[in-house]
């Protein structure tokens, strides 16, 4: 018993912690989209990227306040899903996912090529750790900490949007949106205002990678990333609010014992993408006519 | 209450709907029959701003409407009731009226789901599926459903959402004989409550039951707008369904 306490409470225990809590973050917000709200979002990453960035130059280039990075993670995240769903969500079913393809390869390209604001493949190094009042949170404790407050307050917000009207009208768009329509739902609205929650939860945790690792370049926003997280919402089932809990809890910790077995550094990213892959296909293949119902139609 | 004048539907130039002008008046209940494809869903489906007109206008009490998305013209009171059921299978049966209900409400009411606001539109829900003998089934899922039952659920909703124009396509298909009647009953229902009410059937016995008027389309014209009798007794309707031969 004393020695799990132990793992808990070291430095790996708390780092392993605080990933857990971004990627609930992430992860539950994919939810809600994806999930409850069958919308192939592929720019899911995107929205995080942009949070990560907003709060690593604001922080680098202006000393800009913990709050003033928040905020600003957050409301570009939401803006980007403002611009995306007034184009993407126009786009019927397959389309759509391909419209929210192109806008993540847009956000890609940007942070690989508009070198003199994000300074490319290069990065952005030297984020420093938030600070609030007198007390700074350059320790991982505290950090968690401060992490796990905005994660209990993320999954409360999400919680509600899914279990009440607006879940429920969410499901409604998606087993069959002309009915949901002449019932007086207004669905591009609803699903605008989905795709703006999850983008600006995507946005904030963007913003705590930036301010954990204190360095952050395109390589952790790939596509390898968003298949990550759909791997959780996935595996989690989609919809589902505690089964994506479970999900990333065990999703991230699931390739860990592999850094207990003896084996070059450089096997261990790919047998861990190898991992996720071949869990993602065993899921899709074993849940295949259920997982991505088609929608009704007159 | 609704006028159609005009009416053309084309799908990339196959003209489905031809000039459709009639005029539903208040409180009436009117039948609209005629061969399989002609065009009767389609007709539906441009009432209700799922398939947008070519040209022609569609007016309720007096207004316009033929540029409205579907929700707007739901909230003025128009309902439907899909050929191909248009509940919610994945939900409880609950849930589906509670759709209707939150429609009527602000945005931000009941949004919290233990809130006194949801608490008091569940108990509402609850009494309109106890008006349908469904209350029992309330937290089921509405896909374990009978056809019959899944109709019921449908018109209880549309009813729940406040519509006071009923475009219902259908209603008896799917349905077992002992619960047409369950159906006819509700239908006479939404009579008294002095709704306006469409109905698509091919059983024109049925019919007869609720309709004072019945219209016959045939390739997306009107050929007969009359009593079920006249149009009963009309070689037309022989012509239509078993070709010239058999008139
Ligand atoms: N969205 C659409 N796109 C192209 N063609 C369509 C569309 N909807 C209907 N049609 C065509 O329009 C014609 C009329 O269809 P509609 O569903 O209105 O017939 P209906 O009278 O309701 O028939 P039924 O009695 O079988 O329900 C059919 O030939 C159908 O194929
Ligand atoms: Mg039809």
């Amino acid at each position: 018993m004393s020695s799990l306490f132990e793992i808990l409470t070291s430095d790996y225990g708390i780092h392993l912690a605080i990933l857990i809590g971004i990627y609930l973050i992430l992860s539950q917000s994919l939810n809600l989209t994806f999930g409850l709200g069958q919308l192939f979002n592929l720019a899911h990453i995107a929205s995080y990227a942009i949070g990560a960035y907003a709060t690593a130059l604001l922080s680098t280039e202006t000393e800009a306040s913990f709050a003033v990075c928040i905020v600003a993670s957050v409301a570009l995240s939401g803006l980007f899903a403002i611009t995306l769903g007034g184009i993407a969500l126009r786009l019927a079913n397959d389309y759509f996912s391909i419209g929210t393809l192109a806008f993540s390869a847009v956000v890609s390209a940007l942070l690989i090529n508009w070198k003199s604001v994000t300074h490319g493949v290069l990065g952005i190094a030297g984020i420093p750790r938030p600070v609030l009042g007198v007390t700074d949170f350059y320790q991982n404790g505290w950090f968690l900490i401060l992490l796990l407050v905005f994660v209990v307050i993320v999954q409360a917000i999400f919680y509600v949007l899914m279990r009440g009207r607006f879940g429920r009208t969410l499901r409604a768009l998606a087993e069959y949106e002309q009915a949901a329509a002449t019932l007086g739902k207004n669905t591009s609205m609803i699903r605008n205002f989905a795709f703006l929650f999850s983008s600006a939860a995507a946005g904030l945790a963007g913003s705590f990678f930036a301010y954990y690792l204190n360095y952050i370049d395109p390589s952790s926003f790939s596509l390898q990333e968003m298949i990550f997280v759909l791997t959780i919402v996935i595996v989690g089932r989609p919809g589902s609010f505690f089964g994506v809990i479970g999900a990333t809890i065990f999703l991230v910790l699931l390739p860990e014992p592999l850094r207990f077995i003896d084996l070059p550094s450089a096997y261990l990213g790919p047998l861990r993408q190898l991992l996720h892959a071949a869990l993602l296909f065993g899921v899709v293949w074993w849940k295949r006519d259920t997982l991505f119902p088609t929608q009704r139609k007159v | 209450m609704l006028t159609l004048s005009d009416l053309v539907v084309s799908f990339g130039g196959n003209k489905v709907l031809n000039g459709i002008s009639c005029t539903i008046n208040e409180g009436e209940t009117v039948g609209i029959i005629g061969p399989n494809g002609c065009g009767k869903t389609t007709l539906f489906n441009c009432i209700s701003g799922l398939v947008a007109n070519t040209s022609g206008t569609i007016a309720l009490r007096g207004v316009e409407i033929q540029a409205l998305e579907p929700h707007e013209r739901a909230r003025r009171g128009l309902g439907r009731v899909f050929q191909n059921f248009g509940i919610f299978r994945e939900m409880t049966l609950l849930e589906n009226v509670l759709l209707a209900l939150e429609s009527n409400t602000s945005v931000i009411s009941g949004f919290l789901p233990w809130s006194k606001k949801t608490k008091g539109l569940s108990n509402e829900a609850l009494s309109y599926l106890e008006q349908v003998g469904l209350a029992a089934k309330a937290n089921e899922k509405a896909a374990s459903l009978s056809g019959g039952q899944m109709r019921l659920l449908e018109i209880i909703r549309t009813l729940a959402l406040g519509s006071d124009m009923f475009l219902l396509d259908e209603p008896t298909a799917g349905v077992s004989p002992r619960m047409k009647e369950d159906v006819a009953s509700l239908i006479k229902k939404l009579q008294g409550l002095k709704k306006t009410v469409l109905i698509i059937e091919h059983d024109i016995t049925f019919i007869q039951k609720f309709c004072s008027r019945v219209i016959v389309l045939n390739e997306g014209v009107i050929v007969l707008d009359d009593t079920p009798e006249k149009v009963r007794a009309d070689s037309r309707l022989k012509e239509i369904y078993f070709g010239s031969d058999a008139a």
